[in-house]
């Protein structure tokens, strides 16, 4: 009896320090994907283990569902994830309240793509990793489409709207330009564009940082003079679900789609895909994931090790998945697929920008999505539009 | 005395959980609402400012028709939901009464009901769209122009309330159904004897009959379009441009995207006493009863 008695005891003594161990080699990570972009990033997790022989679990939170529970565990002083992918500004704010680990010297700034930290760097400390990148270079047609009809991509803003018109014109047709919708930040990414390419990457920064105002006569103009004319003439379809606009687009009822470089991993055949920004642009958003470790991880030395492998060798293995431009410099030409190279062929002479809405997030973010629904189907209402952005951008 | 105590005792675990999990966060919710985000106690001015802001009350809105602000809306959706939804309940359970089948149709007709309110978002947005809609694909048959009902400020917010119709008449049409069944054959047979037509039947012995369920039905409905949120959340996150925000929907926003939560703290105490004030009717009902 006695001894079944310190048997029993022994086993409890294995398996608590078994448990105890186990939880000391294990991670949580906070990841926003889901199916087959999850699955791309798996391989990521699966090479740190191989190397460090910590164990990470992914669990999927997307930014909007974190921002529901996120304040109320850390003001509890707990945490979902040891290392969890957010907005920049989200993480930003968290981390002047103290609810974010600092890493500075985990990485090396200098091996990242100029101005990818900055939204992560408070009064010289670094908060957190720009990981991989999607790029928004402007509208994406089918190849086969444009032979198939003789037309070409536009060299001016007036052979831009010639090619609209010219694709209205085809049978079958619904509109030149899909408009993506959900919760509206496609149509977001199309504005944004139109800023960047007719107000210059300086006016989108001035934008993002308060110095000039949605209201002043520049930006009414572009959107006046450039987007309201386009929308006037039914050149951009009705916003419809992003997903299902994609089919329709691949399906040949629209010409071209506004939308981001992850597109080259949902079509069918990525070796159809061209690209065009709006003629005269210089700058392109370069929409980066950031990641971050809350102050209340139980285990911040292993975290740490995560979101340094992250960075850099993780961000190699990633982009070789396709769909991902890496902000780690010494990522190779050669990690890429075909059309991801092309992609990033995109960002040479471009000026890489922040994205707009999630760089300045907040009550921001929500009416510029909203605002822009609404003036994709009442563009008459652009003064009004305008007024409100200014006003939430305050 | 004994017995007394003991009954007491008896109340004392409901009344903790009670007091943590109700009565604390609500007090707590409407002292956070008289503060400052720097927490400084500002008593009304919270009010002053959040009523007027234009995602609550837009008086712009009323000259052209569309986005009059959350408040508005909510009160618009009580205005066509709930007499919709109570008057279709009581029709359909009348009709269904004597129909062979009759399971299966309130079946059919409760599913609405059962599903999830977010999935019911979803689905709605897809009803009324205007390329795979079955709505628009209806309407065109009267050459009306197919478009997305939810897309247009004009035609969302009404869009979103008949979807809701179709959602929540299950819930009335079961209790009128219940209800029906409890009023005495007797009454109706007596009535019948005394040469009554049947429209006399129905307004002077089954409606005030059932007086009682329509209490609930429109209490429940009132509470429920107070605190609509899911369909509009997965339909059109209150848009475009504000035109079917709701103060749910609204406060959620203030909390967990502007981070503003004094203000999330006004509008949650500003439902709270909208919905005491719908509670009323159905907590006198059941007063007198016990009485």
């Amino acid at each position: 009896m006695k001894r079944l008695l310190m048997l029993t005891l022994l086993l409890v003594l294995v398996s608590g320090v078994a448990l105890f161990a186990a939880e000391e080699e294990s991670l949580v990570i906070a990841v926003p994907w889901a199916g087959a972009e999850l699955e791309a990033f798996l391989p990521v997790l699966r090479a740190f283990t191989d190397e460090t022989g910590i164990e990470v679990t992914a669990i999927t939170l997307r930014a909007e569902d974190l921002a529901v529970f996120l304040p109320a565990q850390f003001a509890a002083g707990i945490t979902v994830a040891d290392v969890i992918f957010m907005w920049g500004w989200f993480i930003e704010e968290k981390a002047r309240a103290g609810h974010v680990l600092p890493i500075t010297g985990v990485i090396d700034p200098a091996d990242f793509l100029i101005g990818a930290l900055d939204p992560m760097t408070i009064d010289d400390q670094l908060y957190g990793i720009a990981y991989t990148g999607k790029v928004k270079p402007g509208f994406w047609y089918r190849r086969s489409f444009f032979e198939e009809h003789g037309l070409a991509e536009p060299a001016t803003w007036e052979e831009f709207v010639a090619l609209l018109e010219e694709i209205a014109q085809i049978p079958g047709i619904v509109a030149p330009i899909a408009s993506g919708n959900g919760v509206g930040w496609p149509l977001s990414d199309i504005a944004e564009h139109f800023l960047i390419a007719f107000g210059g990457p300086e006016l989108h920064k001035a934008l993002i940082a308060g110095e000039i105002a949605w209201t002043d006569p520049i930006v009414e103009a572009i959107f006046a003079d450039r987007l309201v004319p386009l929308l006037e003439a039914g050149h951009f379809g009705e916003p419809t679900e992003w997903t299902m606009a994609k089919a329709l687009w691949w399906g040949n009822d629209y010409g071209l789609f506004n939308m981001g470089s992850w597109l080259t991993g949902m079509v069918e055949d990525p070796e159809d895909l061209g690209v065009f920004a709006l003629p005269g642009t210089e700058g392109i958003v370069f929409g980066i994931d950031y990641a971050f470790i809350p102050a209340y991880t139980q285990r911040p030395a292993a975290a740490k090790e995560l979101i340094n492998f992250l960075a850099t060798r993780g961000q190699v293995i990633q982009v070789g998945e396709g769909g991902h431009l890496a902000t780690y410099i010494q990522v190779p030409l050669e990690a890429y697929p075909p059309v991801d190279a092309m992609v990033a062929g995109l960002l040479v002479d471009m000026v890489a920008l922040p994205d707009l809405d999630d760089t300045i997030g907040g009550a921001f973010q929500l009416a510029f999505w909203d605002q822009l629904k609404f003036l994709w189907v009442a563009p008459e209402m652009l003064p009004e539009v305008l007024e409100i952005l200014e006003e939430k951008a305050q | 005395m004994k017995q007394k105590l003991s009954r007491s005792l008896f109340l004392i675990p409901a009344l903790a959980l009670l007091s943590i999990f109700v009565v604390y966060p609500v007090v707590n919710t409407i002292y956070l609402s008289f503060l400052s985000p720097e927490g400084e106690f500002v008593f009304l001015s919270n009010y002053a400012d959040i009523l007027t802001r234009r995602e609550i009350v837009n008086p712009r809105g009323f000259a052209r028709g569309f986005a009059f602000g959350a408040l508005p809306h909510n009160l618009l959706w009580t205005l066509i939901h709930l007499p919709l939804t109570v008057f279709l309940g009581l029709v359909l359970a009348v009709i269904l009464r004597h129909v062979k089948g009759k399971v299966i149709i309130k079946s059919v007709i409760f599913l609405g009901m059962v599903t999830p309110m977010i999935i019911a978002g979803v689905l709605l947005r897809f009803i009324f769209d205007g390329r795979a809609g079955i709505v628009p694909a209806v309407f065109s048959i009267f050459g009306v122009a197919p478009r997305t009902l939810t897309a247009h400020p004009d035609t969302a917010l009404i869009a979103l309330i008949l979807g809701s119709v179709w959602i929540w008449t299950g819930f009335s049409m079961v209790l009128y159904s219940a209800g029906l069944g409890t009023i005495p054959k007797e009454l109706n047979e007596a009535a019948q004897i005394d040469g009554a037509t049947p429209q006399r039947i129905f307004f002077k012995i089954t409606i005030p009959m059932l007086k009682p369920i329509t209490t609930v039905v429109v209490t429940m409905t009132l509470l429920w379009n107070l605190r609509i949120f899911d369909i509009v959340y997965a339909a059109t996150m209150g848009g475009p441009g504000g035109a079917t925000n709701v103060l749910a929907l609204q406060m959620f926003f203030y909390a967990f995207r502007h981070l503003e939560f004094n203000s999330a703290a006004v509008v949650a105490t500003v439902l709270m006493f909208l919905a005491m004030v719908a509670a009323t009717p159905m907590i006198r009902s059941a007063w007198r009863e016990s009485q």
